[in-house]
């Protein structure tokens, strides 16, 4: 007998006690499944409300549920062959919906599908190949938990998902095996029991599990925050951040429910990477344990028996995590949430952290220098100053203005601007932007950071700014809305690239051209979306090679989040980690766009010693192929 | 009587260089006003300290001597010199600048309806004294005014101490009425911090040793002189990180910040990441082969040099100037 | 223990200082104005004996109206109330007006223990304790690193020249001056500048706390010192250039 001559034997007719027995099954399943749903996405719904949520732009939350939803095109990309496997069970789910609820009427005698029919029969078949994949993806997906055991799925064996794993396979062959026989077959009718017992079972079991996420990972996608670590505002007189479960809200319970626990995010995380105790699926899964232990209407301490505090604070916030996730949990705002609350009221006690307060509190940047040094700074390098008339405002930033490096970053992008003959001036003062206790927590810190730069932007009737650092970028074109209104500003190797034209190209003429392994900086690169243009300028030096993690599986160098303040790491150093990834790639010149990477970067080579590759930022590259005396002193400052 | 008094510490059972500067600095304002000087010295065993004093040139001395001025308290010193004051009306008191001095002058002036006024750098015409305001970003000039004795407390280091022998001049005492009652504060014995812990934060002196010392054996040559000098070894990252030196000598964003009088900061480049920790010292000396390094510009001395050549030389230049 | 902390408003620790037009202080508008460092400490000390032993802490301030924002600061990382005594000028007054400004409002809430800066970032006289002590006829001890509550009152640790430290035993009531350096400071947060808004903040006019006296001492001018600092790099070989740096250092800097 072909397979194609075959159809799918349904039982003719079942007895009434049968249908009753189906009846109750049914409504004992149901009901098993509600009573543990419901107060589930009663925790949900009485969480806090998101202050900041807007439905709009709706069409961007409906291509991102087609896309990441009905195409897995992120479960799929990010990890191939179990994501393709994945989606294929997913899409088998998808394709028995309509099939499961003929089953079911079949039972009660109503069956709609007829097999032998022609939609029927089509639809038989179409859902015998979608069972056929899914089978073959659930088998490979087990061997993979558990004869493989990779490292980010956990330690613990899972039995929940052996069991469930079990059940689907045992729902798919069941459909499967039913084309094999004919309907009067006596196997027939044992086979649709078995198969109706499978869903039965699985109904109850899925809100217990990580499951749940068949049915809440949908809207959690099209609700998600949307950007990249959204922070919400504060509200009110009596937020400060996470604190306690009241502080819970809505987006938050949803995600911390809907976790799969495939451990993409602790996967990627450099933290996690490096030996530390940050794992990114803990705190999601540690808010979960909160949720239901003690509800989002309780006081008791996020921080403390399903959250780790040191583990908090060990977060680079670069992103991995939630770029990874792939039913839209957005691991920085919780993470920084987490962080508020422990700051926000003072129960976060570090040295350095509250030095590098202390310092922003007295002072103008988070290096604890004199302002004196940036003006002194500002004149040696006859730096014009910003009066309105200039096209950008150049920022400086604290990397800038008083590392011996990042001033030296800052001077030869000067020299490249005056070499393009664009206009700039620099203000006569700046203070910090805020980003390191933004991404700590410090809200207080934050906004008086934020509103003193403001009013002077505004005063020096700023339009359009140019910075050396992500970080600054960043914390001014989004973090900074909270507060006003920010001016334009762009990184500046988006500056360099729309200028790339007019720029030098350095690897003409036969010679081998200087391999440069261009380093993506998370807050440029992942935060921001900006891969291309920084290796356009870098092409201009030389050839760009790729580290084995580029673009949005750069691998963090280890300063975000206010890490680069906080003393020393315990583990292996995140920099030295990535560094020696980049050493790896046998390039000559190791480029950054980031004055943090850089300097990360920097210690880290030092104890490669003296057969460690160059280290420049792109403006660097460009710079030291202009002509000598372009104005700026090109001096050490 | 009245004329200028300078009122001498113990230091040790001598008398410290600060009060020969001080006498000093009141010669100066004698100069200036044709008055004498007088000199005082106060405690409870004055009198080989008034021998010692006598010798100086500065006049008259005169011991204010009391079994409860030792130890030194605030209610002790500033009863007995106010009582001394009532008696011989000074015009002016110079005391050295120092932490004794801060912590009773102020309540003595006030007893007189006064203000001491402290840290004195120069004595000019007037007389006008100068002081430093913000840190030494300015000057100011100050005059007394009104009525009565005009205190004031000489900056170290600002006169010059003069090496005067002169033939023994008058010496006599002065007891004043003190009571136990009147000594609110029990002082105790004077310590040293423990010498087992490392503590840089109060270090007077500090020697950092960074990349360029090549390697640790090398490191004897620092050690050296950071005893010729008596200072601290500390560190930059890169040292602590290979284990040449313990963590707690590393100076900088990821371990200790310092401020100490003198920092030597012997091949460190001077990376942000140090200078944090040490950019508040008194005085920066740097010492490295590349003119173009960052700590040149926090440094308020440098040497472009060899290490291996300078440190040596100058730990021989220390030792001899310290004999 | 009832504390009372002194602190003081000065301008930021690094700010580039001009001199105004009468040529007897800096010109004040541009300048960003912070807590004065050593009173920082001060507070710090305070709070932390309040945390031990329980009582209240009081923020005292002289200055002009700036003056508030530091001391809103004071409130929000922990203190209970404070009182302002409003003075245009202080810095016109000399450390003998001055104190009697503070003593005579500390006087009225008779304090168990009195806590000032060592010294102010900007006039550096480092007196104001110590006259303070003398008008409130307490006892009193400066450069104090430590506090600790005893039975019959507190022990202190006070700082000595060159490395050397001195337990102190004292009864309360008591004037301390606390050197910088001596703990960890604690930050703002949100919450304490939240809970600071409810705070009691008495306001004082200098007129009902001092009878104007002629001053003891006037600052006459202020100038910019002859020497910036800048960098001297010496020169010569190594063995000339070590025998001219102890030179520098024997009489420039005055260490050895």
């Amino acid at each position: 007998m072909s397979l194609f001559s075959a159809t799918l034997a349904e039982p003719q007719s079942f007895s009434t006690w049968e249908k009753l027995l189906l009846a109750i099954l049914i409504v004992t399943s149901v009901a098993l499944f509600f009573s543990r749903f419901g107060p589930i996405v009663k925790r949900i719904l009485t969480s806090k409300k998101d202050s900041n949520f807007k439905l709009s732009p709706i069409g961007r939350r409906i291509w991102r549920f087609f896309w990441q939803v009905l195409c897995q095109a992120k479960v799929i990309r990010e990890r191939p062959l179990p994501g393709l496997a994945h989606a294929f069970v997913f899409w088998g789910f998808c394709a028995f919906a309509l099939v499961t609820l003929n089953h079911f009427a079949v039972g009660f005698g109503r069956g709609f599908l007829d097999p032998a029919g022609i939609f029927g029969r089509f639809y038989s078949y179409f859902a015998a190949v979608f069972a056929a994949a899914c089978a073959v993806g659930i088998f490979g997906l087990f061997v993979r938990r558990f004869f493989v055991r990779p490292r980010w799925l956990g330690k613990k064996v899972s039995y929940e998902s052996g069991v469930i794993a079990s059940l689907i396979f045992l729902l798919m062959v069941t459909y499967l095996a039913a084309f094999l026989i004919s309907e009067t077959s006596p196997a027939a009718r044992p086979l649709w029991w078995i198969h109706s017992l499978s869903i039965l079972a699985f109904l109850p079991i899925i809100p217990h599990t990580k499951h749940l996420h068949l049915v809440l990972s949908p809207a959690t996608i099209f609700l998600s925050r949307g950007g990249f670590s959204k922070i919400p505002p504060l509200v009110g007189d009596e937020d400060f951040g996470l604190v306690a479960g009241t502080d819970l809200t809505r987006l938050v319970s949803l995600q911390a429910y809907s976790c799969v626990e495939c451990g993409r995010c602790t996967e990627h995380c450099p933290a996690n990477n490096t030996g530390k105790e940050l794992n990114p699926k803990e705190i999601i899964l540690g808010v979960r344990g909160y949720l239901n232990e003690f509800g989002p209407g309780s006081g008791e301490s996020l921080i403390g028996k399903y959250n780790s505090m040191t583990a908090d604070f060990q977060c680079t916030t670069c992103g991995a995590c939630e770029y990874q996730c792939p039913v839209g949990i957005e691991h920085l705002p919780i993470i920084i949430g987490l962080r508020r609350g422990a700051v926000n009221t003072g129960a976060w006690e570090d040295e350095h952290g509250a030095k590098l307060f202390l310092a922003l509190e007295r002072g103008s940047n988070a290096l604890g220098m004199s302002a004196s040094e940036r003006d002194r700074f500002v004149q040696k390098q006859q730096f014009p100053i910003f009066d309105g008339s200039q096209e950008y405002c150049l920022w400086l930033g604290c990397m800038g203005g008083y590392d011996p490096k990042g001033r030296e970053i800052v001077a030869d992008f000067a020299r490249v601007m005056n070499n393009l003959g664009v206009s700039y001036g620099v203000l006569r003062k700046e203070k910090c932007t805020g980003d390191p206790v933004r991404r700590l927590g410090n809200d207080l810190l934050f906004q008086q950071l934020a509103e003193a730069n403001l009013e002077t932007l505004a005063q020096n009737k700023v339009k359009k700014i140019v910075s050396i650092c992500p970080h600054c970028v960043r914390t001014i074109q989004e973090d900074w809305k909270e507060f006003g209104n920010p001016p334009e500003i762009e990184h500046h190797s988006e500056f360099l690239a729309r200028y790339a034209d007019k720029l030098p190209k350095q690897n003409t003429g036969g010679e081998p051209s200087e391999t440069i392994a261009y380093h993506d900086p998370c807050y440029l690169g992942r935060y921001r979306d900006v891969y291309e243009q920084p290796r356009t300028v870098a092409s201009l030096a030389g050839e760009v090679v790729e580290a084995s993690r580029s673009h949005q599986r750069s691998f963090c160098c280890g300063a975000g989040g206010g890490l680069v303040f906080l003393g020393e790491e315990n583990g292996d150093r995140v920099s030295n980690t990535r560094a020696k990834e980049l050493v790896a790639t046998g390039a000559s010149t190791i480029g950054t766009a980031c004055p943090f990477c850089n300097s990360m970067f920097r210690d880290a080579l030092a104890t490669t010693g003296d057969a460690a590759p160059q280290l420049m930022d792109i403006a660097q590259l460009i710079a030291r192929a202009l002509p000598q005396g372009n104005t700026a002193k090109t001096e050490r400052a | 009587m009245s004329g200028i008094y300078v009122v001498l510490e113990d230091r040790n059972g001598r008398i410290g260089r600060i009060s020969f500067e001080a006498i000093a600095a009141a010669k100066a304002l004698a100069a200036h006003s044709g008055s004498k000087t007088t000199a005082i010295v106060i405690g409870a065993q004055t009198e080989p300290l008034a021998a010692e004093a006598a010798t100086k040139g500065v006049g008259r001395v005169v011991r204010v001597e009391h079994a409860l001025l030792s130890p030194y308290t605030s209610d002790g010193y500033t009863s007995a010199l106010e009582q001394f004051i009532k008696s011989e009306s000074p015009d002016y008191l110079v005391f050295p600048h120092t932490y004794q001095v801060r912590d009773y002058v102020p309540a003595l002036a006030a007893r007189f309806g006064r203000v001491l006024i402290g840290d004195v750098t120069a004595v000019s015409e007037g007389p006008v004294f100068i002081r430093s305001l913000m840190q030494g970003r300015l000057s100011g000039s100050y005059k007394a005014a009104g009525t009565g004795p005009c205190l004031i407390s000489v900056q170290s280091g600002a006169f010059r101490a003069e090496g005067v022998e002169a033939s023994p001049g008058e010496i006599s005492t002065f007891t004043p009425t003190l009571e136990v009652a009147q000594i609110r504060a029990k002082p105790g014995e004077p310590y040293r911090g423990t010498a087992q812990t490392v503590d840089l934060g109060s270090a007077q002196m500090i020697v950092a040793v960074g990349r360029g010392i090549k390697e640790e054996s090398n490191l004897s040559l620092v050690q050296a002189l950071a005893a010729s000098l008596g200072a601290e070894i500390a560190a930059s990252r890169p040292i602590c990180d290979n284990g040449w030196l313990p963590i707690e000598r590393q100076v900088g964003s990821s371990g200790q910040t310092v401020a100490p009088k003198l920092y030597l900061a012997v091949g460190i480049s001077g990376a942000i990441q140090h200078l944090v920790g040490m950019k508040g010292s008194q005085c920066i000396v740097a010492i490295n082969k590349d003119a173009e390094a960052p700590i040149f510009e926090v440094a308020d001395y440098g040497i472009v040099g060899d290490l291996f050549e300078v440190v040596p030389a100058l730990t021989e230049s220390i030792e001899a100037a310290r004999q | 223990m009832k504390i009372i902390v002194c602190i003081k408003q000065v301008p930021e620790r690094d700010a580039q200082v001009r001199i105004d037009g009468s040529g007897k202080w800096i010109e004040e508008t541009d300048l960003q104005f912070a807590m004065n460092e050593s009173d920082a400490y001060a507070l710090e000390e305070a709070l932390q004996l309040k945390e031990k032993h329980g009582g209240e802490v009081i923020v005292l301030s002289a200055g002009p109206e700036r003056a508030g924002t530091t001391i809103r600061e004071a409130l929000a990382k922990g203190a209970d109330r404070a009182i302002q005594v409003e003075s245009n000028d202080p810095n016109q007054l000399d450390a003998l007006g001055v104190a009697q400004l503070l003593a005579t409002a500390a006087k009225q809430e008779n304090p168990d223990l009195v806590l000032t800066g060592l010294q102010s970032d900007d006039l550096g006289y480092g007196q104001t304790g110590v006259i303070m002590a003398e008008l409130m006829g307490l006892p009193h001890a400066s450069l104090i690193l430590n506090v600790e509550k005893t039975d019959s009152g507190i022990t202190v640790k006070r700082e000595l020249e060159e490395g050397w430290f001195q337990d102190i035993q004292l009864p309360l009531p008591a004037v301390l001056m606390i050197q910088s350096g001596g703990t960890k400071l604690r930050y703002a947060t949100l919450m304490g500048i939240k809970k600071a808004k409810t705070k009691e903040l008495r306001k004082l006019g200098a007129a009902e706390l001092r009878q104007p006296t002629t001053q003891a001492a006037t600052l006459e001018k202020i100038t910019l010192p002859q020497k910036q600092k800048s960098t001297q790099i010496i020169p010569g070989n190594a063995k000339e250039a070590a025998a001219t740096l102890v030179e520098k250092l024997k009489f420039e800097v005055r260490v050895l």
